[in-house]
């Protein structure tokens, strides 16, 4: 819904639609794509619970510095979810403080 | 090749120019990136770069970096690996972490480049980790590599270059920018990137911060505030903005971890970023074997990292195999003095010389030196470009050597009109935007005037448009007389002014056959008209009633009500029933005072 078709500059190469769950809900999205632009694509921003004030919290700097995307995937924590690429058939789950393994 | 000559860390501008130097010497070279794709911030830079043709001006930063992979993927000598991570560095090694596969890679390399780049700078203001709060970088990742819109409605804390360009880019993506806050009292950017903010009409507020993110799982507005002369906020100024995005652009820190992890010795410099690994000329650092360029050296342009990854490559090969090519390396160093020469570097400057470099400032010319007004009648270019900046474009394009910026390449250009044939390149060639085609026609009472466009859709000729001028005012109607597409997107739209306005027009706006969808036919209210003022803040329909006043009219609101409740349910999400429909008030049709005192039958009462 938020992805750019035309662009003045840019040409968009997307590649093959895959689908992952995102808290129990099936997300579409492109190979080459990241799970937080994923996510954002469809509105999601909201991609994890700070560990001590449990605050909604998102990604910052997109380029895997801040930390600030930490998410689980498929039953890992703690991965930058702003550098890991999309998968079919991944299952990304928003992480509550340090998060869980095998969650 | 757990061992190779050398390890580059981050294929980014500084570190993809290392490699091609240290391959082309005959070096195993590793470069190892974190990213999905090489190129470092280029990947996501859309814009035309300043300097000169060498180092790819007038190229975009995503060509660029294609350009380099290009000339890496030759060599048989040098392996990429995408989406790994430098974990540290250790005294036995340095490891790399895979991260699709979860695996680590040690390397023991003989030399090393640290190309890391920087980091954005964050912001203190309240609710500054509500999602939606993103560093300009993110902003540009999401629009220009994924393409994904970062939001509707944004507003951009920072007028430097970076904070002026995403703005550009924003707009290109069809993002509405609310408004560039600008702390300071003046912008931080160059002229001829906020020139081409202003033309698209976004305001920049100076003396303004933000203070406070609204929302509560992302954002939903933002609180500005102007500044005192202390750069606090003044409470009685604050006011909210409705939008879903605040893009911080106050700057980068360079990524000094591994270098400093290493032994290197760490530096604060403020005028270059924060901490900086100290280095010599040949981008040496203090930790043996180890060189640093771009970013992490100190916050610059991509050119200059392109130069200092060069350098470092040319250093590293003297080290491991006794020479390398000298006449290059002084050349890439005279290059260097070059760039940072103008006024735009007196602060990049002031921290080389803190880390103890001797950096030669010259003089450069300024200022408005062409006479277009000589010329009359003759098709020719306007240019724009009035302060000091290193870039010459114009001057390497010009067909007919009219336009010269010369050896000092901080220098405005000049042209020589007897020598312009007219032809226009220079403006579609120009990085900043700042060159427009002029020609006063012989009707005596209109011009030509040309403008480069970088917008969808791209107008056609006879096409009515809003012309603009340079702070996006809107100056008039013209129709559009020629349309130039060019390879480099950067198009070349003319169209017909009232003469008293070539002076002026430096922007179209296409016209939206929305300008005259009228909801309410008494108040003569556009579809526009009434989605400007929600956007605004007025999402309720007595709210807009009391702004704009629809409803208010002589039809009492029959035409319009149900129209601008069906607009504001699309904009707010709302649906009819759970909105407000306002207040019917009497009289509902038009009726004159004297038909009431005309009253039949009162005097029966």
């Amino acid at each position: 819904m938020s992805r750019l078709v035309d662009h003045p500059i840019i040409e968009f190469r997307r590649g093959k639609e895959i689908t992952f769950e995102f808290e129990g809900r099936e997300i579409s999205a492109f190979e080459g794509e990241t799970i937080a632009a994923a996510l954002h694509a469809e509105g999601i921003k909201f991609l994890r619970a700070s560990p001590g004030r449990q605050r909604a919290q998102g990604f910052f700097c997109a380029i895997g510095k801040c930390s600030s995307c930490l998410m689980e995937v498929d039953g890992v924590p703690n991965v930058r979810t702003c550098i890991t690429l999309v998968k079919d058939g991944m299952i990304v789950r928003r992480q509550k403080g340090k998060g869980e393994f095998g969650a | 090749m757990h061992s190779p000559d050398l390890l580059v860390i981050g294929a980014g501008p500084a570190g993809l120019s290392a490699a091609v130097e240290a391959a082309s010497a005959g070096l195993d070279t590793v470069v190892v990136d974190e990213g999905v794709t090489a190129g470092g911030q280029l990947v996501k830079q859309t814009h035309k770069f300043f300097g000169n043709e060498g180092f790819f001006a007038s190229v975009r930063g995503f060509e660029i970096a294609r350009s380099l992979l290009e000339e890496l993927v030759d060599f048989e000598n040098v392996e990429i690996f995408q989406e790994s991570s430098v974990i540290g560095v250790y005294e036995d090694g340095i490891p790399v972490l895979h991260l699709p596969s979860d695996t680590t890679r040690l390397f023991r390399p003989k030399r090393v480049v640290v190309a890391t780049g920087a980091s954005e700078k964050f912001l203190q203001f309240e609710n500054n980790d509500l999602p939606g709060v993103y560093g300009a970088g993110a902003v540009q990742t999401l629009m220009n590599q994924f393409g994904i819109m970062p939001g509707k409605n944004v507003l951009m804390i920072g007028s430097g270059n970076i904070g002026l360009i995403v703005s550009y880019q924003l707009v290109q993506a069809g993002v509405n920018v609310k408004a560039i806050v600008e702390i300071a009292d003046r912008i931080g950017g160059y002229e001829v990137h906020a020139d081409k903010v202003k033309r698209l009409g976004i305001p920049v507020l100076l003396k303004h911060t933000v203070t406070r993110a609204l929302g509560v799982e992302s954002v939903e507005g933002a609180e500005i505030c102007e500044v005192d002369e202390k750069f606090s906020p003044i409470p009685s100024t604050a006011r909210e903005l409705v939008v879903d995005t605040v893009c911080i652009a106050v700057g980068l820190n360079p990524s000094v971890e591994l270098i400093a992890q290493a032994g290197g010795q760490i530096r604060y410099v403020a005028e270059l970023g924060g901490y900086v690994p100290v280095r010599d000329e040949d981008m040496r650092a203090t930790a043996e074997g180890f060189f640093v360029a771009g970013d992490v050296s100190g916050i610059e342009e991509a050119t200059t990292a392109m130069i200092e990854g060069r350098i470092a490559g040319l250093s590293v090969v003297r080290d491991l195999k006794g020479s390398t090519d000298e006449n290059k390396v002084s050349r890439l160093k005279k290059e260097l003095v070059g760039f940072r020469n103008g006024p735009i570097s007196a602060r990049v400057r002031e921290g080389l010389q803190k880390l103890g470099f001797d950096v030669s400032s010259g003089e450069s010319r300024t200022g408005n030196l062409n006479n277009p007004q000589k010329y009359r009648g003759k098709l020719r270019p306007i240019i724009e470009c009035f302060e000091a900046i290193p870039c010459n474009p114009c001057e390497t394009s010009c067909p007919t050597g009219a336009i010269v910026v010369g050896g000092n390449i901080n220098d405005v250009p000049v042209i020589d009109y007897d020598k312009c044939n007219g032809c226009g390149i220079c403006m579609t060639k120009c990085p900043g935007l700042a060159i427009f085609m002029l020609q006063e026609l012989p009707d005596e009472d209109s011009a030509l005037i040309g403008i480069p466009y970088e917008f969808i859709p791209l107008p056609s000729k006879g096409d009515q448009v809003h012309l603009l001028g340079r702070q996006g005012e809107m100056l008039a109607e013209g129709t559009v007389q020629r349309v130039f597409r060019s390879p480099h997107k950067t198009n070349s739209v003319y169209v017909k002014t009232p003469l008293e306005l070539a002076d002026k027009v430096r922007s179209i706006r296409p016209v939206l056959q929305e300008d005259n969808a009228f909801v309410c036919r008494c108040e003569e209210l556009t579809v526009s008209d009434i989605e400007a003022a929600i956007d605004e803040g007025y999402t309720d329909f007595e709210e807009l009633r009391r702004k704009l006043r629809i409803s208010m009219g002589p039809c009492g609101g029959r035409t319009c009500r149900l129209n601008a409740l069906r607009i504001l349910s699309r904009k707010t999400g709302k649906s009819i029933e759970e909105l407000s429909f306002g207040v019917l008030r009497p009289p509902s049709i038009p009726s004159t005072l004297g038909s009431i005192a005309r009253q039949k039958g009162a005097e029966d009462d």
